[in-house]
C-alpha cells in the first residue's frame, strides 16, 4: 500500500516529479561525465609517463630513487624478468638503463637524458618514444650502433637519418666515456623538453660503454594491465626479495603527477559534493512542497490510524522513487555520451597549445571517458543517498504534523 | 444493546491560545456515552462540537479533565498507542469526506486494514462486503473525483466501518449532502449501528440527523446545555 501510495503521489504532479528526476539525472550525468573524463586523463597521464621510462612499477637498485647515479645498478636477468612477468596484473617487465650525458655532433653539443633499451623487448605498446616515431626506425639489435633522437634535438644538432652523433656519460667508475652512434630514427612526442633532450640507445652498447656487466640495468620498468593495481604489484615484487633492489610505484617515482592527480581528485570530490547539494536541494524543495500541499491529507491519515512513522516512511519512499527515477533517467541521458566518448572521443586538439604537457608528459588532446564500476556504483549510491537524505526533513515534518490543525488546513 | 459507558468525558476543558487571547472552546464538560448509542452532539457553530469529537478521537488533548475510551485514559497513552487506538477502535467520518484522492474507492476503504497488516485476501473480502453494504458495488475502482459527494461519503463510512471499530465519530456527516442522499446515508449508519453494535457520535446542526438520533446532547459555549434520550 505504501509503495503504491507513494508512487501515485508522485504522479499527481507529473511535470514537477519529472523535472526533479531530471535534476537528479543531470547531476548523475555531469558527475559521471566529469569523473569519466578525469579517469581517462589520469589513466592516460600515468600510462604515458610509465611508457616514457619507469613503468607503472619500477624495480631499481637500492638508493637509486633518492640519489640516481650510473654506478647504481642490479642484475635484471631473465629469471627476475620472468618471475616479475608471472605476477598477477603484470603485462611486461623491461630492463632499461638511464643516464645523463652530453650529445654532440662535430659542431654542436647539448646535455640530455640517455635511455638504453633492448629492441627485442620493447614495443610501441610499452614505449612512448617508439609510438611517437616520426621518421626512420628503431635500431634492430641491442648492440647495433644506432640511436633514436628527439625531433628538436635533431634540429638543434642538425641531425638527419644516417648521420652520426657522439654521446658522453660517466661510467660506473666515474670516468667520462663516450661512443658513436648513427641516427636510425627520430621521434616526436610533442613535449619540447623530451624531444629536445632525450636519446634512445641499444641496451648492450650502453651497458658496455658504462661498464655494466651482462644483464645489469638501472631499472626494470614493470607494466600493468591496470595502473590502479600498482601498490598490489609493488607488494608482490617486494615479496620476491630480489637482492639489492627497491620497488616503487609510479606515484612514488612520478610524485609531480601523483600530486597533481591527488589535487585534481580532491577538487573533483568538492565538485561532486556541490553537484550533490544542488540535486539534494531540488529534491528537498519538491518533497517539502508536496508535504505542505498535502497537510490535510496527512492529518486525515493520522486521524484514521496512520502512525507518524508511516507518514515518515511514506515521504521517504517518495524520495526513494524520485532518486530511482533520476538514476534511471541519468543512465539513459549518460549512455550516448558514454558510447561516443569511450569509442571515438572528442578531439580538443584545436583548443590546446601545441606540445601541451604536464611534468614532461604529453596530454591526450582527445577527450574520452573511462568508467570504473566502483566509481559508477559510488556516484550512483551517493546521488541516491542524497535523494533519501533530502527526503528526511520533509518526512520528519510530515510525521510531526498535528492532526487537528492539518485536517483544518485548506 | 450492551449498555455501559464506552466514552467518558469528565470535567473536560479545552482552551486555545490565539496570540495573547485565550479562547475557551470547552468548559468543564462531562458526559458518558454508552456502548451502542446513536448520539448527536448539537449546538450552534463554535459551541465546541468538533472539539469534543477531536478530543474523544485522540486527535486533540484537553487542557484539563479526563477522557476515557473503552476504559482507557487517553492521557496515559503514548503517541503510538493513540495511533493504534485510532486505527483499531475508532472510525472517523468527516463533513468534507476527506478521502485520499490518489486511491480508488476500494483502496480508500482498504487503507486502514492495510495499516493493520491484514492479509490481502481477507482485506478484499471485508472491503467488498462493506462497499456492498454502503451501496457502492461496482464503483470500487473509481477515484474520489469520479464519485458524487454522497458516494464519497459512503466510501468514508465504509473506511470508518471496515475495521469494525468500537466507535464512529462523525463530524457533520450530512452537511454537504442533499436531503435524499443524507437520508440514505443516515439509514446506512443506523443499520450499521443496529446490526454491528457500533457506537455513533455525531456532531450536527442537521435536523434530519437529530430526528434519527436516539440521544441528543446539546452544547452551548462549550458547556453542556442539554442531554435528551429518546424513547
Amino acid at each position: 500500500m505504501m509503495w503504491r501510495l507513494a508512487w501515485r503521489n508522485l504522479l499527481r504532479r507529473r511535470r514537477r516529479t519529472l523535472l526533479t528526476a531530471l535534476s537528479v539525472a543531470t547531476g548523475l550525468w555531469v558527475t559521471l561525465l566529469f569523473t569519466g573524463i578525469a579517469n581517462h586523463n589520469w589513466d592516460n597521464m600515468v600510462n604515458t609517463s610509465a611508457k616514457m621510462g619507469l613503468g607503472h612499477v619500477t624495480i631499481e637498485p637500492a638508493g637509486y630513487l633518492q640519489s640516481p647515479s650510473a654506478n647504481k645498478r642490479f642484475t635484471a636477468d631473465a629469471k627476475l624478468l620472468s618471475i616479475t612477468e608471472a605476477l598477477p596484473n603484470v603485462t611486461r617487465a623491461i630492463p632499461r638503463i638511464m643516464a645523463e650525458g652530453m650529445i654532440a655532433t662535430a659542431t654542436k653539443s647539448v646535455g640530455g637524458s640517455i635511455i638504453g633499451i633492448d629492441p627485442a623487448r620493447e614495443t610501441a605498446e610499452h614505449n612512448f618514444f617508439l609510438r611517437s616515431l616520426a621518421t626512420g626506425r628503431l635500431f634492430h639489435t641491442a648492440d647495433e650502433p644506432g640511436v633514436m633522437v628527439g625531433i628538436r634535438l635533431a634540429e638543434k644538432l642538425n641531425l638527419k637519418l644516417g648521420k652520426k652523433l657522439v654521446y658522453t656519460a660517466a661510467d660506473v667508475h666515474g670516468n667520462i666515456v663516450s661512443d658513436l652512434a648513427r641516427v636510425t630514427g627520430i621521434f616526436q612526442t610533442g613535449v619540447e623538453a623530451v624531444d629536445g633532450g632525450v636519446i634512445l640507445l641499444p641496451l648492450e652498447k650502453l651497458r658496455h660503454m658504462l661498464g655494466y656487466s651482462d644483464n645489469e640495468a638501472t631499472l626494470v620498468a614493470v607494466f600493468l594491465n591496470d595502473q590502479r593495481r600498482a601498490s598490489e604489484v609493488r607488494t608482490a615484487i617486494i615479496a620476491q626479495a630480489f637482492p639489492g633492489t627497491e620497488t616503487w610505484t609510479w606515484s612514488e617515482t612520478q610524485t609531480e603527477i601523483a600530486g597533481m592527480i591527488t589535487i585534481d581528485h580532491i577538487s573533483h570530490l568538492f565538485f561532486q559534493f556541490f553537484i550533490g547539494l544542488l540535486v539534494a536541494a531540488g529534491i528537498l524543495d519538491t518533497i517539502l512542497m508536496s508535504v505542505l500541499e498535502r497537510k490535510r491529507e496527512f492529518g486525515v491519515m493520522l486521524a484514521v490510524g496512520s502512525s507518524p512513522l508511516f507518514l515518515f516512511r511514506l515521504v521517504l519512499t517518495e524520495s526513494f522513487f524520485i532518486g530511482l527515477l533520476g538514476l534511471m533517467l541519468g543512465v539513459v541521458v549518460n549512455s550516448p555520451f558514454y558510447i561516443y566518448l569511450s569509442r571515438w572521443g572528442y578531439n580538443l586538439g584545436s583548443l590546446l597549445p601545441e606540445g601541451y604537457d604536464l611534468s614532461r608528459v604529453p596530454l591526450d588532446p582527445v577527450m574520452r571517458v573511462i568508467y570504473y564500476p566502483a566509481d559508477v556504483a559510488g556516484i550512483a549510491a551517493a546521488i541516491f543517498g542524497l535523494a533519501l537524505l533530502a527526503g528526511l526533513y520533509p518526512a520528519w515534518k510530515a510525521s510531526r504534523l498535528p492532526p487537528v490543525e492539518s485536517i483544518r488546513s485548506a | 444493546m450492551d449498555n455501559g459507558p464506552i466514552i467518558k468525558l469528565e470535567n473536560v476543558t479545552k482552551v486555545y491560545h490565539q496570540g495573547k487571547i485565550n479562547v475557551t472552546a470547552i468548559d468543564g464538560f462531562s458526559v458518558a456515552v454508552d456502548k451502542g448509542d446513536f448520539t448527536a452532539l448539537c449546538g450552534p457553530s463554535g459551541s465546541g462540537k468538533t472539539t469534543i469529537l477531536n478530543i474523544v478521537g485522540a486527535l486533540d488533548v484537553p487542557t484539563a479533565g479526563r477522557v476515557t475510551l473503552e476504559g482507557n485514559d487517553l492521557a496515559d497513552l503514548s503517541r503510538t498507542a493513540l495511533s493504534t487506538m485510532r486505527r483499531d477502535r475508532i472510525g472517523f467520518v468527516f463533513q468534507a469526506y476527506n478521502l485520499i484522492p490518489v486511491l480508488t474507492a476500494y483502496e480508500n476503504a482498504e487503507f486502514v486494514l492495510a495499516l493493520q497488516g491484514m492479509p490481502e485476501r481477507e482485506r478484499r473480502a471485508r472491503v467488498m462486503e462493506m462497499l456492498k453494504e454502503v451501496g457502492l458495488e461496482g464503483l470500487e475502482n473509481r477515484r474520489p473525483e469520479e464519485l458524487s459527494g454522497g458516494q464519497q461519503q459512503r466510501v468514508a463510512i465504509a473506511r470508518a466501518m471496515v475495521t469494525q471499530p468500537a466507535v464512529i465519530l462523525a463530524d457533520e456527516p450530512t452537511a454537504n449532502l442533499d436531503s435524499a442522499t443524507a437520508a440514505s446515508l443516515l439509514s446506512i449508519m443506523e443499520h450499521l449501528n443496529i446490526s454491528h453494535g457500533i457506537t455513533f457520535l455525531f456532531s450536527t446542526h442537521d435536523q434530519r440527523v437529530m430526528d434519527r438520533a436516539r440521544r441528543i446532547i446539546t452544547l452551548r459555549d462549550g458547556k453542556l446545555a442539554g442531554d435528551e434520550r429518546k424513547g
